[in-house]
């Protein structure tokens, strides 16, 4: 037992704690899943609860648009479906949340696919625009329909998470977090556990190279197409259970956009960027909110933000934070802290211009 | 010969008006390696494009190992065993070289045929030890001069486990000393010998080169293109001896310098 405890400390120390970028996610999950301990307002936890479940809604789109290039511009298609479809699972077979939220999860994903079997022929623009007019189409559809849909109004009476505003907390936070961990590890090009990532990548790079290295690039993508919705409809799936009301602003274009502009802010294709951008600008426009005329400013606000981050830091918030923070060893590749002068692993010296300068 | 991988049949291609590749046959033994010589603009890269199926002829068929595979995506042929290389080559150009291997060490034949006890790294490794470029592995594709990228991409073609190997031009770019090392390499890969072990066979080869100094020696059989159509078919002697290959593309001083070679 204490051997092991000592392997334990030796990784944390060795692997973590020299590593600023896990130093600041293994103090971001603490904090997280310590804060209901030192915040008890139910407002503050709602508004968390929420950022969590747009933090999966974020995460899956970077899945999609950062790791195969298919920039998916209705991305709340598969958030809405799944929402509808766990509330409809919910409401009229009497499912509990913990099977409505994966099956609404697998019917996005089968939609999803259904609808866009011939827009992954397209690339590019035009993909991207086919994908906007999904949800639009959706969304009129809801509107033909309300005796099953409920129309304008949505669908209510869904059955809530659970009643304690600190176990649907934590539920979506771990939710949340293993989710990431998941998509994380699925397009990680470094991962031995899951060879996904490099394939992915690779794809993105050259996609005719990757074909002459015996590599099926169409079944990857639809795979990506598929995570991607997935996790989205999970998100979805705890949305209409914790909200308890489905509405057909699920499906709205600003709420696709919205995941889009979050990951842009955060840094794209690097996944903890979409979770660190939604846990900064959503709780920030919603403390806006309560300010005097926050809820006139508060969308200012937000694209005042926006174009000082597309401005100042092109590639978002974590990757100009992790370069300010990270240095690549140039002999061994791997990640230093900045004010070292020797690689923890090699010895190599970090930064050699300065090195140099100073002799 | 008695036992045929590949064979090629009346392969036509044309672009708009340009009939690059008219009428193209010949076929490959299991244990051959073939040279593809003729001068620029002869519808060599063509014909290899459209073997390895990253192009779909205007007609005829091409059959490996007795399937026919014109229709075939390009992943499919490579997972049969035909592996081919770009001329211009395009690696992954922000992932390491090592992963660059991976890529092709990851393809369903790959995970089939390659040695199980190895793991992708150290196989990917294998191959970039055999290309002569292991000490880079860990640099990104991005930093590396074009000879280098030229043995990129014989890595990983060879990563994917191939019988038969598609060589588009394997020494542009190269130095004579590395060409002659590459030279050696292809012979001793054809021979079974990849890395200094002795597998059960190596693969066939059709190489497309201009530098036939280095490329004839490793020739079992040469085909000869001009103007999209076969010029010539016959081993390296003969063919350096051809009086209408010495006129097309060879010249008379090359022809006597490439024979008393």
């Amino acid at each position: 037992m204490g051997h092991y405890l000592r392997i334990c400390y030796h990784v944390i120390k060795t692997e973590v704690l020299e590593v600023p970028g896990r130093v600041i996610a293994a103090m971001f999950v603490i904090a997280l899943l310590a804060m209901p301990l030192f915040i008890s307002q139910p407002y503050v936890l709602r508004i968390l609860t929420l950022t969590a479940i747009f933090a999966i809604y974020a995460t899956s789109w970077d899945v999609l648009a950062g790791f195969t290039g298919q920039v998916n511009l209705g991305h709340a298609l598969f958030f809405g479906v799944a929402a509808y479809a766990g509330a409809k699972l919910n409401l009229s077979m009497g499912l509990p949340p913990w099977a409505t939220i994966p099956l609404g999860g697998v019917v996005a994903v089968v939609v999803g696919l259904i609808a866009a079997m011939p827009a992954l022929r397209l690339r590019g623009f035009y993909l991207s625009l086919v994908t906007m007019a999904l949800p639009i189409i959706l969304t009129g559809v809801i509107y033909i329909f309300p005796s099953f849909t409920g129309g304008e109004l949505g669908l209510y009476g869904i059955d809530r998470l659970s009643n304690s505003v600190v176990f649907n907390y934590y539920l979506t936070t771990v939710i949340m977090l293993v989710s990431v961990y998941i998509m994380y590890k699925y397009t990680d090009s470094e991962s031995k556990l899951i060879r996904t990532g490099i394939i992915l990548h690779a794809i993105r790079e050259d996609e005719i190279t990757a074909r002459a290295s015996g590599i099926n690039s169409t079944r990857y993508k639809i795979m990506a197409f598929a995570v991607s919705g997935f996790f989205a409809g999970i998100a979805g799936g705890l949305y209409g259970h914790y909200m308890k009301i489905v509405g057909p602003s699920t499906l709205d274009l600003f709420f696709s956009f919205q995941a889009i502009l979050w990951t842009i802010f955060g840094g794209m294709t690097t996944i903890y960027g979409a979770v660190a951008g939604v846990y900064i600008l959503y709780p920030l426009v919603e403390f806006i909110r309560v300010l005097p005329h926050g809820e006139d400013v508060r969308f200012i606000f937000f694209s005042g933000i926006l174009i000082l981050t597309l401005l100042f830091m092109p590639e978002g918030l974590t990757t100009w934070v992790r370069d300010k923070i990270e240095i690549k060893c140039p002999r061994c590749k791997l990640v230093n802290v900045v004010t070292r002068r020797n690689c923890r692993a090699c010895r190599a010296p970090l930064h050699l211009e300065k090195d140099q300068l100073g002799q | 010969m008695e036992d045929v991988i590949l064979e090629i049949e009346g392969l036509s291609k044309s672009f708009g008006g340009l009939q690059a590749v008219s009428d193209v046959s010949f076929s490959i033994g299991r244990n051959e390696i073939v040279g593809l010589i003729g001068p620029n603009g002869a519808g060599k890269s063509t014909t290899i494009r459209l073997i390895s199926g990253i192009l779909k002829p205007s007609s005829g068929t091409v059959r490996f190992k007795g399937k026919n595979i014109t229709d075939k995506p390009v992943w499919d042929i490579v997972n049969m065993g035909l592996a081919s290389t770009f001329q211009v080559v395009k690696p992954f150009r922000q992932l390491p070289v090592a992963a660059n291997v991976m890529v092709a060490c990851l393809c369903p034949r790959a995970k089939r045929h390659g040695e199980w006890v190895k793991t992708v790294e150290l196989r990917a490794r294998d191959a970039l030890e055999f290309a002569g470029i292991a000490d880079l592995a860990l640099e990104p594709a991005s930093v590396l001069s074009h000879g280098d990228l030229k043995r990129l991409e014989l890595a990983r073609a060879i990563a994917t486990e191939p019988e038969l190997l598609l060589l588009d031009e394997p020494f542009g770019g190269l130095n004579p000393a590395e060409t002659s090392m590459i030279a050696r390499s292809l012979k001793r890969l054809h021979k079974g010998g990849r890395f200094g072990r002795l597998h059960s066979e190596g693969p066939a080869m059709l190489i497309v080169e201009h530098k036939l100094a280095d490329l004839m020696p490793i020739l079992d059989r040469v085909v000869v293109i001009n103007f999209g159509r076969i010029l010539a078919v016959g081993t390296p002697e003969e063919i350096v001896n051809n009086p209408a290959v010495i006129e097309a593309y060879l010249g008379k001083e090359v022809g006597n310098l490439v024979s008393g070679s």
